[in-house]
């Protein structure tokens, strides 16, 4: 079992106007295992992604006090891509366009290099779980030959983000609104894949402001946040 | 070292530079040119300052025949036809006999079909009075490819053209490749250039490609001369009508480079895409031109030109699209991208439109920029290292060209090249 840890986290932003810095999370604190699934909810604006994003390692976010942990390692020293080779995802709202790279090169690369000790995947196996995973998820192969994210609908990339998912095996996925501009029948995909994923060695933690997706994907905890700060943790009945 | 700008030539060089049992009417073509070559300017390449470059420091000596290393021999396979220095050493024309198809040295297409070579040769294309350098490019040619495809022959299989500088000791390089499309042909042509050896001869590599009506021709080129040659390029093309010419350029040298590319668009409707990707490492100068010009009705010409730079190199793209009046309905856009990766570097894109005509759509874009955090920390997000990611972001802002090199083997070399001067580049590190 693994353990994610987040405890007294303050984190600021420089804001891009008066390039000022911003405090937005005031001491979040936050303890998942692997095998567990967690939702945070709140309104727009109260640092739910801020968090996700530090939890990543973005870099345009500063912690001034707190830690996280991973295992009772602190997070903080490290890059973002040495966290992704140690477990975590982050399902990104706003996953970015690349032209001139395919979905499938990349995905590769990604499966590969997280990886490392076991070495790389060889291609038929790679493409074996590719397809199954895009079964899964009601995708055409034609998605995975397209430039990464390049001119996907908004419900295309999320489902692309759970693909990724889906083929790292992260230990920890933190899913940032995968369910906003999702119609049903999406959101149902979507949610199809999450519960696919889960085991005693996944943890999912999921952002969203709407409590139509904890519908599909039943969460053991939910945390409110305002302002933030988590302001109140309970089991699933407190999204009603 | 003497810089271009001095240089006086031998007239000597005319006569080295002469072909076996060369027609009067070639030698006389050569005198003319090098005599007017003394007057003419020599090109402008707008921001790309070159007077010092040796570019016409050539020799004489009197070559021995070296014999030919492993590292070319291995790569003959690939090729339909390869010239070493001034010697071809592989062909492969029996593939296309059948058909009319005519490749040969330039020394043996001079030899066999000297009139068709006559009414060709600086006829269309590249204007020898244009400036110094095409002149002496006419007047000191030394080698060269000829490729005739008939009217109404369509070629399946691409020709693959493999030119080598033989720098393996002092010896003049003046390459060029003329390319003739009959009526109603459509082919496709690789060449790739490299240099073989690591004395410092500067190399000229002209091509011309002559596109009859309602012809269709790819012509794509991997360029990777050595780090010592300091190089000049002008490739060509001239359209009759409903003829289409798409290029896609490589330029992945290691030393000095100027290049000049320019498509004429005579023939009503037709037209070209001009797309090159340039890397510049070190501390490299590349200053590419790139132009399309218009003088049909209903012509379209479309230019794109992306590319990176490292360390302290420089590389310069000049878009010109020029549309003459008279020529209706004619279409000319462009864009020019640039990505640094190095804060040392000096990139530089400069759209110049000039339009005699109301009747036209034209239009352009320019970039220079830094690499996109946003995509490299997506990346890197999924456990790419940063030096993967900024890889794969620099592979993706040139795949965009690279996506449209037709010939599978031709894609991959251009990645691998790619791959190659990325991954020795000290600053990404
Ligand atoms: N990169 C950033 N630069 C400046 N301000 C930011 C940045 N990211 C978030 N913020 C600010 O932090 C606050 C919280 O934003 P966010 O974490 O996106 O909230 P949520 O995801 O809960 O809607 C907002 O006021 C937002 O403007
Ligand atoms: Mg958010």
């Amino acid at each position: 079992m693994a353990t994610l840890k987040v405890s007294n986290l303050h984190v600021s932003v420089n804001d891009e106007e008066d390039k000022k810095s911003k405090e937005i999370l005031k001491g979040v604190n936050l303890e998942m295992h692997t095998g567990e699934t967690h939702a945070i909810m709140g309104p727009n604006g109260t640092g739910k992604s801020t968090l996700s994003e530090t939890i990543m390692g973005n870099p345009n976010y500063h912690i001034t006090k707190g830690s996280i942990e991973l295992d009772g390692q602190d997070l903080s020293t490290m890059t973002v891509d040495q966290r992704a080779r140690a477990g975590l995802f982050l399902a990104m709202q706003y996953p970015v366009e690349i032209k001139g790279i395919t979905n499938l090169e990349f995905i590769r690369t990604a499966v590969n290099v997280t990886r490392n000790e076991q070495g790389p995947l060889p291609i038929k196996k790679f493409l074996d779980k590719l397809k199954e995973n895009l079964g899964i998820l009601n995708m055409s192969d034609k998605m995975t030959e397209r430039y990464l994210n390049e001119g996907f609908s908004g419900g295309e990339k999320k489902r692309n983000e759970i693909l990724q998912m889906m083929m790292i095996k992260p230990k920890f996925a933190i899913l940032d609104e995968i369910d906003s501009g999702l119609d049903i029948d999406a959101l149902q995909v979507v949610a199809k894949g999450v519960n696919h994923m889960l085991s005693p060695n996944f943890g999912v933690l999921m952002i969203t402001h709407y409590q139509r997706l904890l519908n599909y994907i039943h969460p053991d905890q939910v945390h409110v946040m305002m302002d933030g700060r988590i302001v109140k943790t309970g089991d699933a009945s407190l999204a009603e | 070292m003497n810089g271009i700008k001095h240089a006086v030539l031998d007239p000597k060089f005319v006569s080295a530079a002469k072909f076996d049992q060369e027609p009067d009417w070639l030698s006389e073509m050569r005198n003319q040119a090098f005599e007017k070559s003394q007057d003419l300017p020599l090109p402008v390449f707008a921001k790309v300052n070159y007077s010092s470059w040796p570019l016409l420091e050539f020799s004489t000596k009197k070559q021995a025949d070296l014999e030919i290393p492993k590292s070319v021999k291995d790569q003959l396979a690939d090729y339909t036809f390869v010239n070493l220095g001034n010697r071809n050493i592989k062909n492969e024309l029996a593939n296309f006999l059948s058909q009319g198809v005519i490749l040969c040295s330039m020394a043996d297409a001079i030899k066999n079909y000297g009139d068709l070579v006559q009414k060709y040769l600086y006829q269309f294309a590249i204007d020898p009075n244009e400036d110094r350098l095409t002149a002496i490019n006419l007047a000191l040619m030394n080698n060269g490819t000829f490729l005739y495809v008939p009217d109404n022959v369509q070629l399946k299989d691409p020709i693959k053209l493999l030119t080598i500088q033989d720098s393996r000791q002092e010896e003049m390089f003046i390459d060029h490749t003329l390319i003739v499309a009959g009526k109603n042909s459509r082919f496709n042509v690789f060449q790739r250039t490299e240099t073989i050896g690591d004395i410092a001869n500067p190399a000229h590599l002209t091509a011309e490609i002559i596109a009859d009506q309602d012809s269709h021709v790819q012509y794509n080129s991997l360029d990777c001369l050595g780090p010592k040659t300091y190089a000049y390029f002008n490739r060509k093309g001239h359209l009759k009508e409903d003829a289409r010419i798409d290029w896609a350029m490589g330029i992945f040298n290691n030393g000095s480079t100027i290049a000049d590319f320019d498509s004429d668009l005579y023939g009503v409707g037709s037209h070209t895409e001009m797309q090159t990707v340039a890397i510049s490492t070190g501390r490299q100068t590349q200053g590419l031109d790139t132009q399309v010009t218009n003088y049909g009705r209903h012509t379209e010409g479309n230019i794109l030109q992306i590319g990176v730079l490292l360390d302290s190199s420089t590389l310069i793209f000049n878009g010109i699209g020029k549309i003459i009046h008279g020529a209706h309905g004619s279409k000319a856009q462009q864009e020019n991208r640039i990505l640094m990766l190095s804060p040392k570097a000096h990139g530089d894109a400069n759209p110049i439109l000039l339009i005699d005509e109301n009747d036209v759509i034209a239009g352009h874009a320019a970039s220079v920029g830094q690499i996109n955090k946003k995509q490299l920390y997506y990346l890197m997000s999924r456990g790419l290292s940063k030096e993967v990611a900024q890889r794969l972001v620099v592979r993706g802002f040139l795949g965009v060209v690279l996506s449209n090199v037709p010939i599978p083997a031709v894609r991959e070399q251009m990645v691998a090249m790619i791959e190659r001067k990325l991954q020795n580049d000290p600053e990404s590190k």
